[in-house]
């Protein structure tokens, strides 16, 4: 499903544009907030029994891991 | 379905995305398969922390006055021996079964929410680092995996009447088992949706597959049992670092309420680790039984009773601390009832296999020995129902040989069962029948030379959690047993990793149905694509792909379910 017309196929291929695809994925999209939420949750109760700066810290990961999570492009 | 945009410039390298490298494949993956095998791959990392942890606690336990550990480390080792088993192995390996199949089994193409799903390993996995992490700072859990009240304390009168553990040992075990807690109520809310809400067209509850059917009781225990253990560690967390005293009898607190709400946890969660393993067997005993599955509804059903029942045992952990009659009287018996569903299961799966054409295959081997050790753990637990007979061997070695019959002879074995069972649709690959054969035999002599004789040493009144003993008390002997069958274990435990780094790099190719199943899961290739299925299959029956592939004698012409 190409977005783009073909280019010039007399164009050597290092100066050809770049073509944007959209290719059906069946199944979901990979991505990394999972793994960037869990990672801020543990940062956050590390700081319970070490610094408040470190739950800081942790909290505020969280909070930007689910924003980023939730604005996401499915 | 999702769409990617993905930018290609023939002839011009394009620089490959995070998701397509191997490593960011797995650290951004959402597809439930990847996600179910790193559960297990962390599960079985645990095992062999856990493992290792068990060797210690039997080499300090071989000889009288044994010299190999401390009595401080000791306490770490058990503790997190319990806790790393539990926790970091069972649960985990369970969850990674769960899903990697129960999806395929109900023709559904991922789990209903994929990245929770994936938040919910990683939280996992942290923890388990997290806890174990503990041992470097010297300050691992050392209050025994139920963290009684008030050793788990932190208080001013530490020291003086107060019994107490000032280092951040308990800290890890508290903020651990919370980090645990966010995980599993991720999965089990996704297991819920996903069975209610994905199956596919004509599977209705009562032709699911009761592996799936004892998910979804699980997913629900957790729901509804982990509150109270949240609620527990958070209070104990306020009363180590804001002075409050929930749980201090001398400032007005109560140390029992730290008991009744982690039992009110606890065994549900006894629950929680064993029914999945009776969902495998339930699979595994009718395929190589070569028979429909006897008493469905009622295997599907008593897991509901169990489930049920499990909320109103837990103070039969606590007889020994003085409850009114009344409660133990009301406790004991419902203990005693709690044997009656599972009586139900084991009397369903001798039926379906007796009259069968048994093949005696590796997973058979297992699931029939799950049968046989299970049923040893369940009748030591009706013994332990009954009141005066607890108060003699509360804490004693005999508790131990209960919980590790119903936990190594029942859910580890169950686990084997289902990992022989389903490793080729994991990876296209058999695993070696001769050393799984092996394998078996040594963990059943093993699991009895270590296990067994516990019963015979907690009558003799050896309690449990000692770091050490005196020789003249005639348990000298039994203990040396224990300790050849723990290293019989090791070895056995050996012979699996073995096998399965040899049957992965050359084992013979399984195809697609190697056991001539009858599940859905088997009617897709091996290991499945990431689609699972090109086209959602249609449910009749009990035994979809054995009426795909037996169309002239298929179970929806005659049944009626």
């Amino acid at each position: 499903m190409s977005e783009e017309q073909n280019p010039s196929p007399q164009l050597p291929p290092k100066e050809r544009p770049a073509k944007a695809v959209q290719v059906q994925v069946p199944g979901p999209q990979s991505s990394y907030w999972p793994f960037a939420l869990a990672l801020a949750l543990v940062i956050a109760l590390i700081g319970v029994i070490t610094n408040l700066i470190v739950i800081g810290v942790g909290v505020v990961l969280a909070i930007a891991a689910i924003i980023g999570w939730g604005l996401e492009k499915r | 379905m999702a769409t990617r945009t993905i930018v290609e410039a023939p002839g011009v390298a394009r620089r490959r995305r995070l998701d397509e490298t191997y490593i960011g494949e797995w650290l951004m993956t959402t597809d439930h398969k990847k996600i179910g095998v790193m559960y297990m791959l962390t599960g079985f990392f645990f095992f062999l922390a856990g493992g290792l942890e068990a060797l210690l606690i039997r080499t300090q336990l071989a000889v009288p006055n044994g010299k190999v550990l401390s009595a401080e480390i000791y306490n770490q080792i058990f503790t997190m021996h319990g806790v790393t088993m539990i926790f970091l192995f069972v649960m985990p390996t369970l969850t990674g079964f769960g899903n990697f199949i129960v999806p395929l089994m109900i023709g559904a193409r991922d789990m209903a929410f994929p990245r929770l799903n994936a938040f919910g390993y990683w939280v996992v996995l942290f923890a388990g680092l997290f806890l174990n992490s503990s041992f470097i700072f010297g300050a691992a859990p050392n209050g025994g995996w139920f963290n009684y009240a008030p050793l788990n304390e932190l208080t001013t009168a530490c020291g003086n009447a107060v019994m107490c553990t000032p280092g951040m040992n308990e800290d890890f075990w508290l903020l651990g088992i919370l980090l645990l807690g966010i995980s599993s109520i991720a999965g089990s809310l996704n297991f819920v949706v996903t069975i209610l809400k994905m199956r596919a067209p004509g599977m209705t509850i009562n032709r699911m597959p009761l592996f799936t059917w004892m998910t979804m009781v699980t997913a629900f225990l957790l729901l509804f049992a982990l509150p109270s253990l949240t609620a527990a560690s958070v209070l104990e967390l306020l009363d180590r670092h804001l002075g409050t005293h929930f749980f201090q009898a001398q400032f007005g607190g109560d140390p029992l309420l730290w008991q009744h709400l982690f039992w009110s946890f606890g065994h549900p969660e006894v629950y929680i680790l064993i029914l999945p393993a009776f969902g495998m067997i339930s699979e595994v005993l009718p395929v190589f039984s070569r028979k429909p599955i006897f008493g469905y509804t009622f295997i599907a059903w008593s897991g509901v009773a169990i489930g049920f029942l499990s909320f109103t045992v837990w103070a039969h952990h606590m007889f020994a601390v003085g409850l009114p009659p009344i409660a133990q009287a009301f406790f004991a018996t419902s203990t005693t009832l709690i044997a009656i569903p599972t009586a139900v299961k084991i009397f369903n799966w001798i039926a379906t296999v007796y009259g069968g054409k048994v093949s005696l295959k590796v997973p058979m081997l297992f699931a029939l020995g799950f049968i046989a050790m299970f049923l040893i753990g369940g009748l030591d637990g009706a013994a332990l129902a009954v009141v005066p007979f607890d108060y003699q061997v509360t804490d004693t070695y005999f508790v131990v040989s209960h919980l590790h019959y119903v936990l190594f002879g029942g859910t580890v074995f169950g686990i084997f069962a289902g990992f022989f069972y389903w490793f080729p649709k994991i990876s296209g690959k058999l695993l070696d029948e001769r050393l799984g054969q092996v394998q078996f035999w040594l963990m059943l002599i093993g699991v009895n030379l270590t296990f067994f004789s516990m019963h015979i040493l907690g009558l003799l009144g050896m309690p449990r959690r000692i770091y050490t003993y005196p020789g003249d008390l005639g348990w000298n002997e039994l203990n040396l047993l224990q300790t050849v069958g723990a290293y019989m274990l090791g070895i056995a435990i050996m012979v699996f990793f073995w096998n399965l780094t040899i049957s992965l790099r050359s084992g013979e190719p399984a195809g697609n149905d190697p056991w001539d199943a009858y599940t859905l899961e088997w009617d897709t290739t091996s290991p499945p694509p990431h689609y699972n299925f090109p086209v959602v299959p249609t449910v009749r029956s009990r035994r979809p792909y054995y009426d795909k592939k037996n169309p002239d004698i298929a179970d929806w012409k005659t049944a009626t379910h």
